[in-house]
Parts: structure tokens; C-alpha cells; sequence
């Protein structure tokens, strides 16, 4: 009997395996990869930003996503973890233990874990607005603390140190932003697969339950509460973690590290990436820490479009990014994916014009009020003219309205395509 | 022998409001239990308190002999009583084979484990789907139980309520909103899975109740005016003129 169980169950096993180590083979190889594409120091230092923020992001879903609460105040145990980092660091330097500096990040995400500790025992008793407030005033109280107590936070300057004082790691002394990078993508393939395992671990399945149905998870005989605080504690390891790379990537650590601003950001790139699917806030981070980087040195208004770009996540793809992705798994299946391409290119194209128009008349309001006085000329789109004449302002307003108006027109196209896609291919079997 | 459950002047008011009234009540191992009662009687408060979803006000509560006062659902869930519940309660977005997987956890010793995998036990595996077998939900193992037809979720949350070996099992109104065919499928379904087992339950529809029960007792106004055996409870005059008569007749 058990060899014909262990027959069934054991092909099917093999062959998820493998489909499920593909994702993980691809990743590990494209971080590799990855900086021979983009050599030049500055791809590599938003790489390395990118990367921490995809860490952050995965550790705040365990909690959004994975658990169902909200926290307003989640950058206190980033914060927490790259303030113990930077001293463990000083300290290796002033006293020249042997300490590589590789193993640094575990440091902050057992610090990390302890503050979570200590301030889940209070917050998780309950997930909805009780703990979201809790972690909202927990994280304005970390936050003032920062000027209170000098000694561990450094006051208005922050703390700083260097990296490269401590032990070579094998001949490495990590002066290059290069070997950084390899240490930060090294952290994150680790810390990605232990979340990911985390998540199937009974534990991590009944995050899921309590998020779901917190009564019935008691009937089954698991505490919600202690459910959630495991959750918590695990996420504020990997929190920790990343705080321990970028002390280590930027080698200074200020206030900005975990007020509120840090927190709500993290929020937003967690849900523009989809808290759904577990690999929703790699996109998210990847996604933002892009606007952030390379939007930011085109315009002024980058943080604008960012918003405006969470609100219509919000209100029209709750699922995020993966969601969007994800929502096109079923006509893939039936084979109907191709149905949808040229539906598609005849909206989102004009969809994008109306966009870009629409961003284009924001630039020039912004320029017309805050341009500098007898500054007129301004360059959008690798165009350069006068924003005070009238004749721009038509042609931006006028490409817009009709690249709009074709959008609207061929919308309900798009949408009957898509219905027609996601029918099952059978006419009338009930299989 | 000590009961299953034994209960012993437990009252519970909410307020002013005193909705269970001084219960008395013992359930032997092995029983098939039902209680009856018109609406608003205080039914589901009783079984709000046995499972410790509420606090009594006074009284006790013992299961197997031992205590249940200030305990929370999860602990009393963990000494061998589990329940269902009125509106179907299970995890929606979880697939049924999840939903069972989930409440098999605990008593199979997985604790708050988190160096174990779930989906590497064949111990959980195959035990999850031998309940879906003992359920019939084997062929909707794989879909989100949120889209099961009505009958098909009550028989999942009836899977997951005996799925953790509890040997208490209490189903409050497991066949209300069905229709005949699908109640008669349900009774079979719990006389089936709770076998040698002690059963609790509330239940509306008296063709349910003198099928399934051995015991019945039946509380009106938070006091439990009779118990005994169907035949005993049917021909007590109390119990006719205070409630039997009236739901006998609305059967037929």
C-alpha cells in the first residue's frame, strides 16, 4: 500500500520541485549576470538600493499579505537593524575584533527580531485598526526617540562608520561598489528563499488562516495572536537583515532610516507590486526604486507620478503589479493569450499617449509657474520650446484629447477581447 | 464514568439580559446529543460558551472532568472539542484541501512550527485527503472553497471540524438553509464521521433531530425544560405545550 502511495505522490512531488526551483535558478543567475549588463558605478548603486528595498518589501508582505496587518511603522525595525549594524561596525573597527563583514546583516536581523519581540507582545493581539495604530505611534515613538537618545541614534547627523575597516572577507575588503553588490544579492537570494519556505511551514500556513478567518484559525486549535507573533517576529528579522545591508551599502544611518515617510513608502511599494503573490513586492520594489532613481533625474515631480500611479493601483488593479500579470494566467492556458495582443496594442497605446500628454501638461504648468523669470525655454521628450506660447500648449492639449478619446473608443473592444479570452475553449462540455 | 461534557448551573447575561438561565446538563461519552428549542432560547449562546467563545456568567463547564473556565477556543479546541458553526465558517480563499490541511496541523504536532514544510509531509498530505474522501469533496480538492455550492461548503466545514481527532464534536444547525435531498445527504454525512464519537448539536429541523439523536434536551427561554430520550421528550406534555407541539406541527 505504501509503495503505491509513495508511487503517485512521488513524480508529482519531483515535478513541482522542479517548477518551482526554475524561478529561483533564473533569479540567482540574472543577479550574477546583471552588473556585467549595467557596468557603470551608478546602475550598480541603484541595483544595490533596488535590491534592500526588494528584502524590506518581501518582509513587510509577510505581515500585509501573507498575515493581513497593516503596519504604518514598519521602517522602526529596518531602522532598528542598520543602527545596530553601523555600531557593531565602529566597534569592529575600534577594537579590531574578527568579525567579516558578511556576516554583519545577521546582526541586525536578530536586533531587528528582538524589537519585534518586544512590540509584537503588545500590537498583535489584533490585526485591523488596533494594530495598525499601534504600529503608527510605535513608529512616531522610535522616530522622536532618535533625538532623544543620542548615544544609539546620533541625533540630526545620524551615525556613520566604514565598511572597509573590518577584516578582508577572503581578500575582500569591499572598497568597490561592485563587491558590495554581490554581498547585498548574496543576502537577498537567502533571505527571498527563507521567506518563501517560511511561508510554507505550518506556521506560515496559518498566517494565511488567521488572516483569513482569525475565529475559525482558534477552533483549530491555533492561538491568532501567537500566530500573528510569530509572523511578526519573522518578519522583523528580515527587516532587520535589510538594515544591515544598507548600513553597510550607504555607511550611514540617520532618522530619515524609520520615521514615517520611510514606512508609508515601503507600504506603497508593497502594495504597488501586489500583496496577493509572493513575488508582488519584488516587482513593487523594482518598479519604485526605478521611478525613484532614474524618474527622479528627469523631473522634479517624480514623487507626484509615484502617487498617482499608487492611487490608480489602488483603484483599479487592487492586485498590484502581480496581479496584472497574474490576471492573464487563465487565457494563457486556454491558449487564447494571442487574441488579446492587438486589442491591446489599439488601447494601451493611445492609453500611453494620453498618459504621457497628461504628464507632459503637468511639466509645463510646473515650469509656466516655477520656471525661473525670462527662463522660458523647458525640453520634454527630447523637444525643446517656449512654455509661455500658446502654440504648445494646444498641440500637448489636443495630441492628449484625441489620444484619449481613442483610448475610450476602443476600450469596450479590449474588454469584450478579454471576456472572449478568458472563455474556456470546450462549446459545451461540463468537465 | 466521567461525561463528555458535563454542565452545572451555567448562566450568561449580557447586561440585564439573562440568556441562559441555570443549565444543567450531562453528555456521556459515545452520545449523539441534540438540543432543541424555539428561537432565540439561547441555543447558540450555549455552545458560544461551552466553546469559549463567550464567558459565562456563573456556573462551570468541565470536559472529560477537567475545568473549561477562562480558557481560551484554542485551548479547549486542543483538549479534544471541536465545533461548526451556524454561518458557514471555513477560509474562503484557501483551496479545500488547504482547509482541511490547516485543521489537521495542530493535533498532527506541528505546533508553531517553522522548520517544517507542509507540503514535504505525506503524513498531512494523506491525511487531508483521506478526510475529503470520508467528506466526498475529493474532486473539488484543488478550488478555492469560496466557490463551492452551499452544501458542499457545510460538508467542508463538517471536514474541518472533525479533521483535528477531536472526540467532542458540536454542529450548530448543520443542516439549516438545505434542501431535502441535501439534508439527508449531511445526516448521513455526520452519522458516518461521527462515529464512536460524542455528538452536540442544535438543530431546527426535527426530521434531523429524531434521526440522528439519542438524547435530546430542549431549552426554552434559558432553561432546559426536559431531557431524555426522543420518544420520552415527544410525549412530555411541557415540552408539547411549550414548544414540540407547534414544531411537529410545522413539519407536517
Amino acid at each position: 500500500m505504501s509503495d503505491k502511495a509513495k508511487t503517485n505522490a512521488s513524480p508529482m512531488r519531483a515535478g513541482s520541485m522542479s517548477l518551482t526551483l526554475t524561478p529561483w535558478i533564473v533569479a540567482a543567475l540574472l543577479l550574477m549576470v546583471l552588473p556585467f549588463i549595467f557596468n557603470n558605478n551608478s546602475s550598480i548603486t541603484i541595483m544595490n538600493q533596488m535590491w534592500i528595498t526588494v528584502i524590506f518589501a518581501l518582509a513587510y508582505n509577510m505581515l500585509l499579505g501573507q498575515g493581513g496587518m497593516l503596519s504604518f511603522g514598519h521602517a522602526v525595525y529596518m531602522g532598528m537593524g542598520g543602527f545596530l549594524c553601523m555600531h557593531v561596525m565602529n566597534y569592529v573597527e575600534d577594537f579590531g575584533l574578527a568579525l567579516p563583514l558578511p556576516l554583519l546583516p545577521l546582526f541586525g536581523g536578530l536586533f531587528g527580531m528582538g524589537c519585534a519581540m518586544l512590540i509584537g507582545a503588545i500590537s498583535t493581539s489584533g490585526a485591523g485598526t488596533r494594530f495598525a495604530m499601534i504600529s503608527l505611534g510605535i513608529g512616531e515613538l522610535v522616530a522622536a526617540c532618535s533625538v532623544i537618545i543620542v548615544a544609539f541614534f546620533g541625533g540630526e547627523e545620524g551615525i556613520s562608520g566604514d565598511r572597509t575597516y573590518g577584516l578582508p572577507f577572503f581578500g575582500i575588503e569591499f572598497l568597490k561598489q561592485i563587491e558590495v553588490y554581490y554581498l547585498i544579492s548574496f543576502w537577498l537570494m537567502l533571505s527571498a528563499a527563507l521567506m518563501y519556505l517560511f511561508s510554507r511551514t505550518p506556521v506560515g500556513r496559518m498566517a494565511n488562516a488567521v488572516r483569513d478567518n482569525p475565529e475559525r484559525a482558534q477552533f483549530l486549535g491555533y492561538s491568532s495572536r501567537w500566530v500573528r507573533f510569530y509572523s511578526f517576529m519573522a518578519s522583523g528579522f528580515f527587516c532587520g537583515i535589510a538594515g544591515g545591508l544598507f548600513a553597510i551599502n550607504y555607511e550611514i544611518l540617520t532618522e530619515e532610516n524609520l520615521n514615517t515617510a520611510s514606512s508609508g513608502i515601503i507600504l506603497l511599494v508593497t502594495f504597488l507590486g501586489g500583496v496577493g503573490f509572493f513575488f508582488g513586492p519584488i516587482i513593487g520594489a523594482i518598479a519604485f526604486t526605478l521611478l525613484q532613481t532614474v524618474l527622479s533625474l528627469e523631473t522634479e515631480l517624480w514623487a507626484f507620478y509615484a502617487g498617482a500611479l499608487f492611487l490608480a493601483t489602488v483603484m483599479y488593479f487592487p492586485g498590484g503589479l502581480a496581479g496584472l500579470i497574474m490576471m492573464h494566467v487563465p487565457s494563457y492556458r486556454f491558449g487564447n493569450a494571442n487574441k488579446l495582443f492587438v486589442p491591446y496594442i489599439k488601447t494601451l497605446i493611445p492609453g500611453l499617449i494620453t498618459v504621457l500628454g497628461s504628464a507632459a501638461l503637468v511639466e509645463m504648468i510646473f515650469h509656466y509657474r516655477h520656471g525661473s523669470v525670462g527662463d522660458n525655454e523647458m525640453t520634454l521628450f527630447w523637444i525643446t520650446f517656449d512654455s509661455h506660447a500658446l502654440v504648445p500648449w494646444i498641440v500637448v492639449s489636443v495630441i492628449t484629447g484625441v489620444a484619449f478619446y481613442i483610448t475610450k473608443t476602443t476600450a469596450p473592444a479590449l474588454k469584450e477581447a478579454w471576456g472572449d479570452a478568458n472563455t474556456p475553449p470546450t462549446s459545451g462540455g461540463a468537465s | 464514568m466521567t461525561a463528555a461534557l458535563e454542565l452545572s448551573g451555567l448562566t450568561k447575561s449580557f447586561g440585564k439580559a439573562e440568556i441562559i438561565r441555570g443549565v444543567d446538563l450531562s453528555i456521556g461519552k459515545g452520545e449523539r446529543h441534540a438540543i432543541i428549542g424555539p428561537n432565540g432560547a439561547g441555543k447558540s449562546t450555549l455552545f458560544n460558551l461551552i466553546t469559549g467563545r463567550f464567558a459565562q456568567t456563573a456556573g462551570k463547564i468541565s470536559l472529560h472532568g477537567s475545568d473549561l473556565a477562562g480558557l481560551e477556543p484554542y485551548q479547549i479546541n486542543r483538549m479534544g472539542l471541536s465545533r461548526s458553526f451556524q454561518i458557514t465558517n471555513i477560509f474562503p480563499a484557501m483551496t479545500v484541501f488547504e482547509n482541511v490541511r490547516c485543521s489537521l496541523l495542530w493535533s498532527m504536532g506541528y505546533k508553531y512550527s517553522f522548520w517544517n514544510l507542509v507540503a514535504s509531509s505525506k503524513k498531512l498530505t494523506d491525511g487531508a485527503d483521506e478526510i475529503l474522501e470520508q467528506i466526498n469533496l475529493t474532486e473539488r480538492r484543488n478550488l478555492p472553497a469560496g466557490v463551492l455550492s452551499y452544501a458542499e461548503q457545510r460538508a467542508l466545514e463538517i471536514g474541518i471540524t472533525i479533521a483535528g481527532g477531536a472526540d467532542v464534536i458540536m454542529l450548530d444547525e448543520p443542516t439549516a438553509g438545505m434542501s431535502h435531498s441535501e439534508t439527508d445527504y449531511i445526516v448521513d454525512l455526520i452519522r458516518k464521521v461521527t462515529e464512536n464519537k460524542t455528538l452536540i448539536m442544535v438543530e431546527h429541523d426535527m426530521g434531523v433531530v429524531f434521526g440522528l439523536a439519542d438524547y435530546i434536551s430542549v431549552l426554552v427561554y434559558g432553561e432546559i425544560i426536559a431531557t431524555g430520550r426522543p420518544e420520552e421528550v415527544r410525549g412530555n406534555p411541557k415540552v408539547q405545550e411549550a414548544y414540540l407541539g407547534e414544531a411537529l406541527e410545522a413539519e407536517h
